[in-house]
């Protein structure tokens, strides 16, 4: 598992997009982060005082390739914005609905 | 576990198992571009949420989705 910076991570998303476009999928992960890296140990869990500061982790895996980021609070709205973007530009492989309004309206008739 | 079929349902039940324990969700999405598919994944470990989506449209609400449950993770209350 690589952390990257936000930026580096978005990049490396868009080509893993890119690379998925033949084949495989892309899959992305959200939770939320406290900051630990080992379990909490038994004596600190029965204390339980402060309040840890949270922040989210993002993880991104493209068949083995595996890559994370860890946004702050700080760093949030524009990672929010730039990952938006990026997610809408590379999933342009879903299907456009059409309106169904003239569809419904024959089903009706043919009803009646 | 099956695909939830109506999104607002999957939003809510989506939202209630993050309240119960926020530290322990996570939230998945899988991008197929060659099937044009897009499926979501909300679980605790215990109980898994599924939606599953093939239409444009839905990324507006699964975007908006997202942003609020961001918001919601990096917040400090619990």
């Amino acid at each position: 598992m690589v952390v990257l910076e936000n930026d580096a991570f978005l990049t490396s998303l868009t080509l893993m997009y890119q690379k998925a476009r033949l084949h495989g999928s892309v899959r992305v992960t959200l939770k939320r982060y406290d900051g630990r890296t080992k379990p909490v140990p038994r004596v600190e869990a029965a204390a339980n005082k402060e309040e840890p500061e949270y922040s989210c982790i993002f993880r991104a895996t493209l068949a083995s390739k595996k890559i994370s980021t860890i946004v702050t609070a700080n760093a949030l709205s524009e990672f929010q914005a730039a990952f938006s973007s990026t997610i809408r530009s590379n999933m342009d492989g879903l299907k456009k609905q059409k309106k169904s309004k003239g569809k419904r309206k024959s089903k009706a008739t043919a009803t009646q | 576990m099956t695909f939830i079929k109506s999104w607002e349902d999957f939003e809510k039940a989506a939202e209630k198992l993050y309240l119960a324990n926020p530290m322990k969700v996570r939230y998945t999405m899988k991008y197929r571009h060659t099937d044009g598919a897009l499926v979501l994944k909300f679980t605790d470990d215990a109980v898994c949420l599924q939606y599953k989506t093939e239409v444009q449209q839905d990324m507006k609400k699964i975007d908006r989705f997202m942003i609020n449950l961001m918001r919601h993770m990096v917040s400090s209350d619990k």
